[in-house]
């Protein structure tokens, strides 16, 4: 059953497209630019793990909490000492975006020089037979990313909905000025949520590397996905960004029923174009409330 | 020896200058942050090699014709983002870049895909073959000088103060009574149009084309030199595109591994990129900000 393998492939890419997405989509909304440079990090995780894991030979679930911590602490570094002060010296929005993408290059030439360009891989589950589920083939390890995904995304979403920071990070998202005229350090919740946001492509990071082999230049690809997901679900809202990248797994793989395999991050691509052009504030993105939300 | 390397280094310096002012045309003057220069670059390439190779036309004629190729892809984009400004055009013309990137990569049965198409033939104008390179560099140095000599008339021009005017503000333009579209479509298709033949000069000078040629990493490159040499400045970006592509020819002296030279090039220029905008937005010779 094609159509069954087919669903089974866009619900995971669909998953780590979400991941990706949602760690945009946080410090997008807080931040109000355009972070390009995220999936780098999801890249410089992979590798993490492959260091800490592979490399090292320390307890996978240590390296794994390892890579996450580091990620974070990298996404700090990095919006301290470029980010801020281009913030402060109010640099437009493409500057920023330029930025951006001036740091997916460097971390990506980083890992290839620190590496080398041949593939790497964790191999810490060993690759077995795939289940067969309605006439579709699942690996246990995907059953894994998919749940494990769907979990860590009703965490997150509970603690934006309940916890006190989420609260005042969707405060700032929604007026950053209403924010911190009622007291809100509003820098400190950029911060916090650049930070949260890199620790997730730390995870993205990490299942990506069980799952594919590791190579340097594979953030650009998973971030245009992240990014598309974020993009037509609504990059301000965390929800919409995990529609939108399931919707963006699905549509691509059936996508490739009707062209060529390589076409996939064109698909990715004519999509976050068409959203851009006709909805640019995505399917469950705020509407109208204020101008600057868009994107 | 020296020579040699020397005469290829100022052709692609002569390839890049085209590349850079024909994009500041369209970043720095009609305020377009196009991020999507080398689609057009590599669509200028491919048609003039599918051109030759599969045609009797003269050199001169698929010359001209890659240019007004690519230059109809520059009014499509613009038609496409016109509503779009600043990181919204620069997103979606990244977009362009990557569509026609992985159509350069997939469309096997044209372009080849990842194998390349190799034996490119050397331009010949007149029955005059360019066969060396001396006499190629001959060539590029004429056509380069053209395009800058007509993109400075072009923007000393009144036509020229207009394309700043919508760049500064497109609004008061259009309260004016200026068609503002018409004014970006053109520029976009002028700034194409040279991308184009500076693509079509490439191909027939490596005289193998590939889709790696034109990635992302071709951008940073050079989005960094308008970016180093300033916005709104051709002379800035011919500064910077001599400094550019040299800087990274002084790693050449320690004998690195190819290994490590392309990383550590796009490392170069991706810092360069980085500290530019943070410590000297306006580069060498700017006059306006990115935005």
């Amino acid at each position: 059953m094609i159509v069954v393998q087919l669903l089974i492939n866009g619900i995971i890419a669909g998953s780590i497209y979400a991941l990706v997405a949602v760690g945009f989509s946080l410090i997008y909304a807080t931040n109000r630019f355009v972070h390009f440079a995220h999936g780098a990090f999801v890249t410089v995780s992979a590798y993490l793990i492959y260091t800490f894991f592979t490399l090292w030979g320390l307890n996978f679930y240590f390296s794994a909490l390892l890579t996450i911590i580091v990620a974070g602490f990298l996404g700090w570094l990095v919006y301290k000492l470029v980010y801020m002060p281009l913030k402060k010296r109010k640099a437009s929005n493409a500057v920023l975006l330029v930025a951006s993408v001036g740091i997916l290059i460097l971390l990506e030439n980083l890992m290839l020089l620190i590496f080398g360009a041949d593939v790497k891989s964790v191999g810490f589950i060993q690759i077995r037979k795939g289940i067969e589920v309605l006439g579709g083939i699942i690996t246990p390890l995907q059953i894994v990313i998919v749940v494990l995904v769907i979990i860590l995304l009703l965490i997150l979403w509970f603690f934006m909905k309940k916890s006190r920071l989420g609260k005042t990070m969707r405060a700032v998202a929604d007026n950053p000025n209403l924010a911190n005229i009622i007291g809100i350090n509003a820098k400190r919740v950029c911060y916090l949520s650049f930070i949260i946001g890199t620790a997730l492509a730390g995870i993205a990071g990490i299942l990506v590397a069980l799952e594919q082999n590791i190579e340097p230049i594979m953030g650009t690809g998973l971030m245009i996905k992240g990014f598309t997901g974020a993009i037509i679900g609504g990059v301000t809202s965390v929800p919409g960004s995990i529609l939108g990248s399931y919707l963006l797994g699905l549509v691509e793989n059936f996508g490739i029923w009707f062209l060529p395999s390589g076409y996939k991050d064109a698909i990715a691509f004519v999509l976050l174009f068409l959203f851009l052009l006709f909805k640019p504030t995505g399917i469950l993105g705020l509407r109208g409330k204020y101008k600057e939300q868009k994107l | 020896m020296i020579e040699a390397y020397l005469i290829h280094l100022l052709i692609i310096i002569g390839i890049y200058i085209i590349l850079s002012t024909s994009l500041n045309l369209a970043i720095g003057y009609t305020g377009l942050l196009n991020l999507g220069h080398v689609a057009f670059f590599g669509i200028g390439a491919y048609v003039s090699t599918l051109l030759s190779i599969n045609t009797d036309l003269p050199f001169l004629v698929v010359f001209i014709l890659a240019g007004l190729f690519t230059s109809i892809f520059g009014y499509l984009l613009m038609l496409a983002t016109n509503k779009l400004r600043g990181d919204y055009l620069a997103l979606a013309t990244l977009g362009f870049n990557f569509v026609i990137y992985s159509l350069f990569l997939n469309w096997t049965s044209l372009t080849r895909g990842p194998l390349g198409i190799p034996g490119i033939p050397k331009p010949s104008i007149f029955g005059f073959v360019f066969q060396s390179n001396l006499s190629y560099l001959i060539f590029v140095a004429v056509i380069a000088f053209l395009v800058v000599g007509f993109l400075h008339l072009l923007l000393k021009s009144s036509y020229g103060k207009l394309l700043e005017a919508v760049r500064d503000n497109e609004l008061a333009c259009k309260v004016l009574g200026k068609n503002t579209f018409k004014m970006k479509w053109q520029a976009m298709a002028v700034s194409a149009f040279f991308a184009g033949i500076a693509g079509s000069l490439y191909a027939h000078y490596i005289t193998f084309i590939d889709p790696s040629s034109f990635s992302l990493y071709e951008i940073i490159l050079i989005l960094t030199i308008v970016l180093v040499g300033g916005l709104a400045t051709l002379k800035g970006s011919i500064a910077a595109t001599v400094i550019i592509l040299l800087i990274p020819e002084v790693l050449r002296f320690f004998a690195l591994p190819s290994s490590i030279l392309g990383p550590a090039r796009q490392i170069i220029y991706a810092l360069l990129l980085i500290l530019i905008l943070m410590y000297r937005p306006r580069g060498l010779f700017g006059k306006v900000d990115l935005g």
